[in-house]
């Protein structure tokens, strides 16, 4: 969440929210750099597809960004962000009429973090299964692991953005990380 | 090893792969990690799908920002247009359409969960045999299935 080259304490998301509002640009820009890996990655986990996830990332933004009014002091910008982008991400994949299996084909077009010269054959064999495991997983135990993993969400935020309670988000969490240890095994 | 300190190193196994636990956290999980070959095999595969996320292209926050930051304001411009052009011929004496969808071009941002809120989240949950339908457990059934989760599986080689 720390941006380097920004001086002094960071601005909160709310405040670059509010500034957004009143059509500062940089605001948005601010926002868009704090979060789009995040949104990114909410989206690859559903289209599985780079270019489709930089669709759905886009439009979630704008859609966002649009709606800035609505959004409230209260809450999350980030959650609200990820929720907008799962919702968007869904009907991405409805109107391109994508079933997952089809789209497993188009994995090897995302490049994966760890891919550099310290990453050794074995820890990318183990990684690409611990991938396709997850793609298995049912879509809130999915979401669930990669959010909290990935992304470092609470089962708060996360149960937010599934639209369950935090207690669901938890035993989704804990329940996919049991299946792909079994899986994996 | 005892099942609640089990219970509570996984919840911070997230935090730990992610680097985001204060130091007692982090002794307190690699010091049960020692003797626990369970929460050791969970933190592993934690940092695997960690090492493995996937990288985020590059051109990507430069599309958001030409596109979803100039963009946005596209629909206001259009909406003061129109009704610019709705007032100049109301004052000419034109009549117009009182048909809203005409006067307001804009689609005006719902939240999150449009029309579609029915199908959202249709459940994928029977694709894995065995696994229970979580969608349809109440809280508290699922609180209580974690628990026999966290608990069978922590009683395993530990
Ligand atoms: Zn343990």
């Amino acid at each position: 969440m720390k941006d380097e080259e920004r001086q002094g304490p960071d601005p909160s998301d709310l405040e670059l929210v509010q500034r957004g509002r009143s059509g500062d640009d940089a605001a948005l820009g601010a926002l868009a750099k704090r979060h789009h890996a995040a949104a990114y990655r909410v989206a690859l986990s559903f289209v599985r597809e780079d270019d489709l996830a930089q669709d759905v990332v886009q439009d979630a933004f704008l859609k966002a960004f649009r709606a800035l009014g609505e959004f409230r002091a209260d809450a999350s910008f980030r959650t609200w962000l990820l929720t907008i982008t799962a919702n968007e991400a869904k009907g991405a994949l409805r109107r391109k009429g994508r079933r997952r299996e089809t789209a497993l084909e188009d994995a090897s077009e995302v490049r994966s973090e760890g891919g550099g010269p310290a990453h050794d054959a074995m820890m990318r064999d183990e990684a690409s299964r611990a991938r396709r495991m997850l793609e298995q997983l049912p879509e809130k135990q999915r979401l669930s692991v990669t959010l909290r993993i990935e992304e470092g969400l609470s089962f708060k935020e996360i149960g937010e953005v599934i639209g369950s309670s935090e207690g669901a988000a938890r035993a989704n969490y804990f329940h996919g990380i049991r299946r792909l240890r079994e899986l994996m095994e | 090893m005892n099942d609640t300190e089990c219970g509570t190193v996984r919840e911070l196994i997230p935090d730990f792969v992610g680097s985001r636990l204060a130091a007692e956290e982090v002794e307190r999980v690699e010091g049960h990690v020692q003797a626990c070959a369970e929460c050791l095999a969970e933190l592993e595969l934690a940092q695997v799908l960690l090492a493995s996320r996937a990288s985020v292209p590059e051109e990507l926050l430069e599309r958001i920002m030409r596109n979803s930051v100039t963009e946005r304001s596209a629909p206001a411009r259009t909406w003061w247009g129109v009704s610019a052009a709705a007032i100049a011929a109301l004052a000419l004496g034109i009549g117009i359409t009182s048909d809203p969808a005409q006067e307001l071009p804009v689609e005006v941002p719902g939240f999150a969960y449009e029309a579609e809120e029915g199908e959202i989240w249709s459940s994928e949950d029977g694709l894995l045999a065995g696994a229970p339908a979580l969608d349809e457990l109440s809280d508290e059934a699922l609180l209580q299935l974690l628990d026999e989760l966290t608990v069978g599986s922590a009683g395993g080689s530990a």
